[in-house]
């Protein structure tokens, strides 16, 4: 079974007091620490154990910079076998332009399936993995918490709204982008990534593919980004533990929620 | 009457000197081969360079070995164990006398004829008495009063070894005491152990005496060699290896071994940690060897006291068993320990919760008598468990985010000095790249976002203060020390840490540094490279408080007691007692009383690396509780610590005993900026 991750590397923001850029369209983002973004870890996981037990390889591809060949290191180490970067150069990209670039450089490797993450920390948008399949003509499917291969096809389980688990059959290849949680991506230690550096990682210049202008111009154009008021609503609540807790499920129910 | 020493007569026509020579030879090659055998895995073993210091590490063996310090810790065994030493050390000579004389080349007798002889005989037969009584002493107490540190070893081996020790001494006075009554010399010392043997034998007859005398010879004989060979089989073989491996004893504190010894670049090793006992290094394998099985360690465990599944000795034992099985005595495996093993060691022999159980505090090798190393040995098979991601998945975030943002928060850096404005600590410079200061305040993770820790790192600013010192900190610039990281196994990350640092440090020029949190001033000083100027808050008060710069002023009322937790990483693992104390009794109208476990065995507050992200299943107790318990059996109302971890710990204890109204735990320096 042949299986391709598609990972992005995000601004870790938890803590952070985030700031508006100049232009007012992003985040100052130079002072931040990043990571793999949390979803796609979980997904590099599921292809890795997918491999362990059917055999098979696992490619990880990343559009970005060289800096973001980071997280395709870390996908090495985890076990994937090689890795692939695209170098978009200076272009701006929004998910349609990842996808795009992504079904390009996936068109012709081999694959039984396509592994992303149901979203990244950054944008939210949850638009390329989905994109991405319909650009393949792929079967696809959302928020999958679990990935069980038979034969030529897939069952698998996907979480729908308020909490339910629908399980279904997928034809493959396909395309499922990964739910946090499906499993617990394992550690990999500094020496871990070191190490893979001994792997197979190469280099595609976005400019090279053939791509037309169409395919490389953003669909999506931020107006403004603002952090959002200051809203009260903060409310402390005193007394011993059991009243405390009263409260809180009093909290809870008032706001909708059964337990 | 004539008597002819045993090995003289024929027996059947064949000459005693034949059963001498052929019981020597055959206890002779078997006990080569056995320690052979025993030898190979040590060869095999990782290397580790335990030949520097000559000087010192005699000076140990005789302190250690000689004298036995550490055994009176435990008194009355230790009373039993140094008499049962030192008659090990007088009768060996006699052992050897008697062999060689049975050999027909007594070596010895040459110097037993000098005016040394008589001497010698008082003194043997003097220990031939005080050693049975130690072994028939050591009988009983396992029989009767069962102390429960023996439990889980080898009891069976102990007794036998006992029982053939009383049997030496039984033969040989035997011997002796029958050669009295056929042939009383006109002239001899003074000789208990003969005079007794002679006077259990008094009124046989001469032919039963005979046949005593030969009998105790060849008994003796047989026996020595039958124990010489049963050594290396078990712990007794620390009869052997004990003294070995006291000399090769670790020297430096605190520090962790590196990935190995003798690779420098740890790019260069495919593997990193212990998986397999050959794994281990040499002298690792020689601890196996050397345990004796007394519990002593366990004993004194915190994670074996709240029933965690971690018991230090019995780590020992099943490590040593293994090893025995992997290079068996006999066996067609050639001496190569690590190769298709049917249990994997680590996982299944060691299980994951006894590795991480351990909170590295150092109270086992404090207590061993033969130096026995823990912490080096439980970091590598931990190292191992990072490496292959076996690690508690608790760690995975914690230690994602040291690597990315140098705390284990994941607090941004950006933010690392905000803990001044947040409690108020009045002015603190911050350090920029070129800048120079006397004192470098190293406030690490905790100290810089955690509350708790927080409110440390300001009392040792308004210190600071008050007695008018340089100060400066890091700020942004710092990154986690990385004594935990180094402790959890990850190796690696640990490295990345200590480059990042150095490379701090070297562009700033400053007289010291001085830290808030004993793990970070442990690792500045023992784990990272060269000799950094580093000192803990303790350390750096008292001599001011010596030289009268800090004092403080306004006297306690005397109604609460206090009492002194000595933490792991500043008391056994750097010594530091008298610093905090020294402090402490500055301050006017302090009641201070010690607890049973203090200074080197002070009992570890739960520690300050794994136990922060992990729990182990199976405890019964927190250690902080245990510990906050202890504080009140001591009669005091307040628990002063020095260290961030112990504070958090005890706090929770506290919290979560309900003992808000009885117990307080009170931060030093809190407590002397509060005066
Ligand atoms: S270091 Fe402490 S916790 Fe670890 S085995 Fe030794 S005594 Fe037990
Ligand atoms: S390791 Fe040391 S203290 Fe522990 S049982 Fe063995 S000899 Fe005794």
């Amino acid at each position: 079974m042949n299986i391709i991750v598609c990972i992005k590397r995000v601004p870790l923001t938890q803590e952070v007091d985030l700031e508006v850029d100049e232009r007012g369209t992003d985040i100052r983002k130079d002072a931040l620490a990043y990571v793999i973004n949390d979803w796609d870890n979980y997904a590099i996981e599921e292809a890795v154990r997918l491999q362990e037990e059917f055999g098979g390889t696992v490619t990880a591809v990343c559009v970005g910079h060289e800096d973001d060949e980071e997280v395709l290191r870390r996908a090495l180490a985890m076990g994937a076998d090689r890795a692939i970067r695209v170098e978009p150069g200076n272009r701006e990209l929004d998910g349609f332009v990842v996808s795009r670039i992504l079904a390009k450089t996936l068109r012709d490797l081999e694959y039984d399936l396509i592994l992303t993450g149901v979203q990244s920390d950054d944008h939210n948008a949850g638009m390329v993995g989905i994109m991405l399949a319909e650009e393949l003509g792929l079967c696809h499917a959302a928020v999958v918490t679990g990935v069980e291969p038979r034969g030529d096809e897939a069952l698998i389980r996907v979480e729908l709204e308020g909490g339910v688990d629908e399980v279904s059959r997928i034809r493959l290849p396909a395309l499922l982008t990964i739910q946090t949680g499906i499993n617990e991506p394992r550690y990999v230690s500094i020496m871990g990534i070191r190490k893979a550096r001994k792997k197979e990682l190469s280099v595609i210049n976005v400019e090279d593919m053939g791509l037309s202008e169409e395919d490389l111009t953003p669909q999506t154009v931020v107006e403004e980004v603002s952090l959002p008021p200051e809203t009260e609503g903060a409310e402390m609540i005193e007394g011993d533990p059991s009243a405390v807790a009263g409260r809180i499920i009093q909290i809870i129910r008032e706001r909708g929620v059964n337990i | 009457m004539l008597m002819l020493h045993p090995a003289y007569q024929t027996y059947m026509g064949v000459p005693g000197l034949v059963f001498a020579w052929a019981i020597f030879l055959a206890g002779l090659s078997l006990f080569s081969f056995l320690i052979y055998r025993r030898w190979l895995p040590i060869r095999s073993g990782a290397a580790d360079p335990r030949f520097d210091s000559w000087w010192k590490r005699l000076c140990g063996l005789f302190t250690y070995g000689i004298l036995q310090k550490r055994q009176p810790r435990y008194l009355w065994a230790g009373v039993i164990h140094i008499m049962i030493f030192w008659g090990f050390l007088i009768l060996g000579l006699r052992s050897i006398d008697l062999v060689t004389q049975g050999l027909g080349i007594p070596i010895l007798r040459p110097l037993m004829e000098t005016r040394f002889g008589p001497l010698y005989s008082t003194l043997r037969d003097l220990f031939e008495l005080i050693v049975l009584g130690a072994c028939v002493w050591a009988i009983l107490r396992r029989a009767l009063i069962r102390p429960e540190r023996y439990r889980g070893s080898h009891q069976f081996e102990a007794y036998l070894v006992l029982g053939l020790i009383s049997f030496l001494m039984l033969t040989d006075m035997l011997y002796e005491g029958s050669a009295f009554l056929i042939d009383r010399p006109e002239q001899m010392p003074w000789l208990p152990a003969s005079e007794l043997g002679a006077l259990v034998l008094q009124g046989s007859d001469h032919g039963f005496l005979t046949v005593a005398h030969t009998a105790g010879y060849w008994l003796h004989i047989v026996a020595f060699f039958f124990f010489l060979n049963f050594l290396p089989l078990g712990k007794h073989f620390h009869i052997i290896t004990a003294l070995p491996n006291l000399f090769f004893r670790r020297l430096s504190r605190g520090s962790i071994k590196p990935a190995r010894w003798d690779v420098k670049d740890m790019d260069d090793l495919d593997r990193i940690g212990v998986e397999n006992i050959g794994d281990f290094t040499w002298k690792h394998i020689l601890d196996f060897y050397t345990c004796t099985e007394c519990g002593r360690c366990s004993d004194n465990c915190p994670a074996n006291a709240i029933g965690r599944p971690l018991s230090p000795k019995t780590l020992t034992i099943k490590l040593r068993d293994h090893c025995f099985e992997t290079v068996p005595l006999l066996g067609l495996k050639q001496g190569e320990p690590g190769e298709d093993e049917p249990e994997s060691m680590v996982g299944e022999i060691i299980s994951g919760d006894e590795i991480w159980s351990c909170t590295t505090c150092g109270a086992c090798e404090e207590e061993c008598p033969v130096f026995i190393e823990y912490i080096d040995k439980i970091v590598d098979m931990r190292r191992h468990l990072i490496e292959t991601s076996q690690n508690p998945k608790t760690f995975n975030q914690v230690l994602m985010h040291v690597e990315k943002t140098g705390n284990p928060f994941g607090k941004p850096p950006s933010k690392r000095a905000d803990w001044i404005e947040e409690t108020g600590a009045g002015p603190v410079r911050i350090l920029k790249k070129g800048d120079r200061t006397d004192v470098l305040f190293f406030v690490d993770g905790y100290g810089s976002y955690d509350p708790a820790a927080q409110s440390m790192a300001r009392s040792i600013v308004a210190g600071f203060h008050a007695a008018g010192v340089d100060f400066a900190i890091l700020g942004p610039l710092e990154r986690d020390s990385g004594h935990q990281v180094r402790r959890m196994g990850e190796e690696g990350l640990f490295q990345l840490l200590i480059e990042e640092n150095m490379e701090t440090l070297s562009q700033i020029s400053f007289q010291r540094i001085v830290t808030c949190d004993p793990h970070a001033f442990n690792t500045l000083k023992n784990d990272y490279p060269g000799t950094l100027p580093v000192m803990h808050y303790t350390e750096f008060f008292a001599e001011l408080v010596e030289n009268h710069s800090l004092r403080p002023q306004g006297p306690l009322d005397g109604e609460d007691v206090y009492t002194y937790h000595d933490p792991c990483y500043l008391g056994r693992h750097n010594g530091i007692y008298r610093a905090p104390r020294k402090i402490l009794r500055s301050i006017p109208g302090l009641k201070l009383v010690e607890m049973e476990r203090s200074q080197d065995r002070s009992f570890c507050c739960g520690g300050g690396d794994v136990m922060l992200w992990h729990e182990i299943e199976q405890e019964e107790m927190r250690m902080a509780e245990v510990r906050i318990q202890m504080a009140r059996e001591a009669g005091a109302n307040n628990i002063i610590t020095a260290c961030p971890f112990c504070f958090i710990h005890f706090e929770d204890a506290i919290k979560t005993g309900g003992l808000e109204d009885e117990m307080r735990v009170v931060d030093l320096m809190g407590l002397v900026v509060s005066t």
